[in-house]
């Protein structure tokens, strides 16, 4: 069974290989002349004002919190859906409760105004 | 394949090698007919002509793009944090790429045939975002910086309706290995789970609004995961230049474009085994066999592959508190009924 | 592995309690969901939560395959949360209301982080008391933080999850070393083999991973470096139900773990608990002399009780679990009654909490300087009040445990707590000044106090009424 990951790796290598003889061909061909002009940071063609790295609106957090918790919802349902058959009446009850009160985390999250964006 | 590869080579590791190549000589030629594709075809959609002069009917443009590519100076930023720089692009494009390995091409071959299958593909496409995040970390640039969040908001938010769309069809089939999942269809079009799948008829026909519903939806996801209009908001280029990869030029650049191709495949595969009876023959016996077979999933995937082209000139693109909308507020509920209903009748 | 209904209706308490938390999150966020509704639910559902255990008190059962203890032990426990949590969510109406800051919420994340607190109580499994330490300590973190707008509130909270999440990992690396050791996360069995295993180093190591972990959560020296500032900077009422309920949460973990499960007696285990007990009752009582504040100086007064509490467990025996039983009920009525009237007399701007502020406090409001100087008569340990039985079973459990180097620290240090505890009283009755509390006193809450009070002066005078009650209880 284990060998059957073996493709994986070995597409995994191919893909990196891939890229790296990619990169090394465009260093190959293309030219290198260096400006100071050209290595600073593009804002549309103006002096660029500051760093980018500022921070961010709450809001991506909210996202990304939110995905994790849903997420790993779906990490356990998977292994539930797989045997859904063999686990009969009593899986898909206990699984519904799961559901159930994930979904009510879901309302209150929506009641309250963190799926809005704006 | 395996097997055969294995008559021919004995048992040694290069069978592995080649198995796992194989994917690489398909995206490779893929990327370019789908850079053909949709210049044609949105050019036509337009009234135009588009390419011309390269080839017959500007056939070559796409290889001489790439030509054209490798000749440009490869740029680093000054302000850029090198190392995540460079490494980006790999990672961007392994999270397309490493998901073929899980695709079954044909009933002979699927680059691997582990039974996590559709699971792994979730898994690895996840590299993607943080290569795309990384990427936009990186070049200190306020567009890539904004694009890559968005990029990444967006994905993931997406990433829960896709993976509740799969798992109605994994309930389905009760397996996650996409060749299992394409052999439970075989038989015919009426087989395909998008129709209800080979179940009694009764049974069929109750599950047909939900497995409809659930195809639908991960195909719309699957458009919002790999940021193609109307879900482009991350490169809007009329906001924020080129998003991400703003800063990106030469080979790294084509290296993001390739993965936005793969992809597009990716994607338009995954729909088409969970829902479309991979490489199943839509008439049953006729038409099937290991060479028929791959015929037919390349031909269904490049068919979605020209919907996402021509879904891409025929929708705007939505604004961001839209977008936030359908993901957790229309698909991810519509998904919990879906599953429940899909439940309640297998199990009854 | 199947689940029956008869499962679900011996764990009534937890289940009741989780019913309501999820029915009040609907009604909070439905339009125009009134606070006041989820107030009244929540209480309602601590009640039921309460009846239920105290009607499950008689028989002790394993249910959910194995997984989780209803009755007996667990309903005690249930019952010593469930009241902590009643008397929190009373304490923190009036409260958050003079800051404007009353969410439903608050009475949602008590609820929650109360069924966190029965799942370590009622625990057959390390997987299980994992999962309800994290759901308590995650609605507590947030709990702490409650009071957005108010830094100390935020600094408490991030200093309370980073210590926690360290904590958690020492929790996991114990539970793995355990697990890889004896093969199994339930507890029943880990029991069953302990002989063998405790000659084995790698399960020692996990074992001792488990007392930093506890350690952390009832805060005991050296891991009790969160608690002042946490308990400084939290909302008073949640500094209270922190200090009750979590603590006595934690303790419930403990004994699980190294009272009932592990024979720790004449293991090295027991020699380190012992070390953490005399090193908490010393460091926790001599610096809470030096504090002005009063949240700070109970904060440190709590590592000493806890020091006080783990010589129970340091002695690994029957009437170790007994003291810490007792303990722990009295130790939640008397510190819960302290942080009620603090949380009365503070100011919204973190002022009034010092010792000089109670000064004439007697002459201002009689009856409650009386209740707390009860409340302060009890954490000393003076008779005839509940905290001195607490002490005296503890104590004489490790007497009887041949530690009797820990019971004399243990007498010696609680002599030294004398000395802050009746401060606050001689500054209430012998000295002059102007205390006042400005807002009137919510009459619910008043008389939920006097209860309180009341209980402690009941359980100091007939200790027996718990003490028969934890003697029921099997050993694993």
């Amino acid at each position: 069974m284990l060998e059957s990951y073996l493709p994986i790796f070995f597409m995994i290598a191919g893909g990196i290989a891939f890229g790296v003889v990619m990169l090394k061909l465009n260093e190959f061909f293309g030219p290198r002349r260096p400006t100071e002009e050209k290595f600073s940071t593009y804002e549309s063609g103006m002096e660029p004002v500051r760093t980018a790295r500022e921070r961010f609106s709450v809001k991506f957090y909210m996202v990304a919190v939110l995905f994790i918790l849903f997420d790993i919802e779906v990490v356990f349902l998977y292994p539930w859906a797989v045997s859904f058959r063999e686990l009969g009446y009593q899986g898909f009850v206990t699984m519904f409760v799961f559901i159930v009160i994930l979904l009510i985390g879901l309302y209150y999250v929506w009641r309250k105004g963190a799926l809005e964006w704006d | 394949m395996y097997e055969l590869l294995h008559d021919l080579l004995g048992d040694s590791l290069l069978v592995y090698v080649i198995g796992a190549a194989l994917p690489l000589l398909f995206v490779l030629p893929f990327a370019v007919v789908a850079v053909l594709l949709e210049m044609k075809v949105s050019a036509h959609m337009q009234d135009r002509v588009a390419y011309m002069y390269t080839g017959w009917h500007g056939v070559l443009q796409p290889v001489a793009d790439i030509l054209k590519l490798l000749q440009k100076e490869d740029t680093v930023p000054a302000a850029a944090d090198k190392f995540l720089f460079r490494l980006a692009p790999f990672l961007v494009f392994m999270g397309g790429y490493a998901g073929f390995a899980a695709l079954p091409f044909s009933s002979a071959y699927i680059g691997s045939n582990i039974d996590l299958g559709v699971f792994y593909i979730l898994a690895v496409s996840s590299l993607a975002v943080i290569g795309l995040m990384m990427s936009g970390w990186a070049s200190n640039n306020k567009w890539s910086l904004f694009g890559a969040m968005r990029s990444v908001a967006q994905i993931i938010s997406y990433e829960i309706p896709s993976a509740l769309s799969i798992l109605v069809a994994v309930m389905i089939v009760g397996s996650l290995n996409l060749q299992e999942v394409s052999k439970f269809q075989e038989g015919g079009i009426q087989n395909w789970i998008v129709f209800g799948g080979p179940m009694p008829l009764l049974q069929k026909l109750l599950l047909l609004p939900f497995t409809i519903t659930a195809f639908f939806i991960l195909f719309l996801a699957g458009i919002a995961e790999v940021n193609r209009t109307p879900f482009d908001l991350p490169e809007a280029e009329s906001e924020l230049v080129q998003g991400y990869n703003t800063e990106y030029s030469g080979m790294k650049f084509a290296i993001f474009y390739l993965a936005e191709f793969a992809n597009m495949f990716l994607v338009s595969g995954i729909v088409v085994s969970l829902y479309l009876g991979g490489w199943t023959s839509p008439f049953g016996d006729v038409m099937s066999g290991p060479i028929w077979s791959f015929f037919w999933f390349v031909a269904k995937g490049m068919f979605f592959v020209f919907l996402q082209v021509w879904i891409r000139w025929t929708l705007p693109r939505l604004r961001v508190d839209q977008l936030m909308y359908t993901s957790w507020k229309v698909l991810t509920p519509f998904l919990f009924v879906c599953i429940f209903a899909v439940g309640l009748i297998l199990v009854l | 592995m199947e689940i029956t209904i008869s499962d679900l209706w011996q764990s009534a308490p937890m289940v009741s309690l989780t019913l309501t938390g999820l029915v009040a999150l609907l009604v909070e966020s439905m339009k125009g969901g009134r606070t006041t509704a989820v107030y009244g639910l929540s209480l309602a559902g601590c009640a039921l939560a309460f009846v239920f255990s105290l009607w499950s008190l008689g028989s002790e059962v394993i249910v959910f395959n194995g997984m989780i203890l209803q009755g007996g032990y667990a309903s005690y426990f249930s019952m010593v949360f469930t009241s902590s949590a009643f008397f929190t969510i009373v304490l923190s109406r009036p409260y958050m209301q003079r800051l404007h800051r009353e969410q439903g919420v608050l009475y949602i994340l008590i609820l929650f982080a109360t069924v966190g607190m029965m799942l370590m109580a009622s625990a057959m499994d390390l997987i299980i008391l994992f999962l309800g330490i994290e759901l308590m300590s995650v609605c507590l973190y947030v709990l702490t933080g409650f009071v957005r707008t108010k830094v100390t509130s935020n600094e408490s909270a991030v200093k309370y999850f980073l210590l926690g999440a360290f904590a958690t990992g020492f929790l996991l690396y114990g539970i793995a070393l355990v697990y890889g050791t004896a093969g199994t996360t339930n507890l029943k069995l880990i029991s069953q083999s302990f002989a063998q295993l405790s000659g084995n180093s790698l399960f020692l190591m996990g074992a001792g991973l488990l007392v930093i972990a506890f350690s952390f959560k009832v805060a005991a020296v050296p891991f009790h470096m969160w608690a002042p500032d946490v308990y400084e900077g939290a909302p008073t009422p949640v500094t209270a139900f922190m200090s009750t309920g979590a603590k006595a949460a934690a303790f419930a973990a403990f004994v699980t773990v190294f009272i009932r499960t592990f024979a720790i007696t004449g293991t090295p285990i027991s020699e380190v608990v012992a070390f953490i007990a005399a090193a908490s009752m010393i460091l926790g009582n001599v610096t809470a002399i030096a504090q002005s504040n009063l949240k700070r100086m109970l904060a440190y007064s709590s590592i000493a009780h806890a020091g006080y509490m783990l010589s129970g467990i340091a002695a690994g025996s029957a009437e170790g679990e007994t003291g810490i039983l007792f303990y722990l009920a009295a130790y939640t009525l008397m510190n819960m009654g302290a942080f009620g009237i603090i949380s009365w007399v503070e100011q919204q701007d973190d002022t009034k909490l010092t010792f000089d502020d109670y000064a004439g406090f007697s002459a201002q409001r009689p009856v409650v300087a009386a209740m707390l100087s009860v409340f302060m008569f009890s954490l000393a340990g003076i008779p005839p009040f509940a905290g001195f039985f607490g002490k005296y079973y503890v104590f004489l459990a490790a007497v009887k445990a041949d530690l009797v180097w820990l019971a004399v620290i243990g007498v010696l240090t609680s002599v030294i707590s004398v000395y802050y505890y009746l401060r606050l009283v001689m500054v209430m009755y012998f000295r002059d000044g102007n205390a006042t509390i400005e807002e009137r006193v919510p009459g619910f809450a008043f008389a939920v106090i006097g209860v309180i009070a009341a209980l402690v002066i009941l359980l100091g005078l007939y200790p027996s009424l718990v003490v028969d009650i934890s003697k029921t209880f099997f050993k694993l």
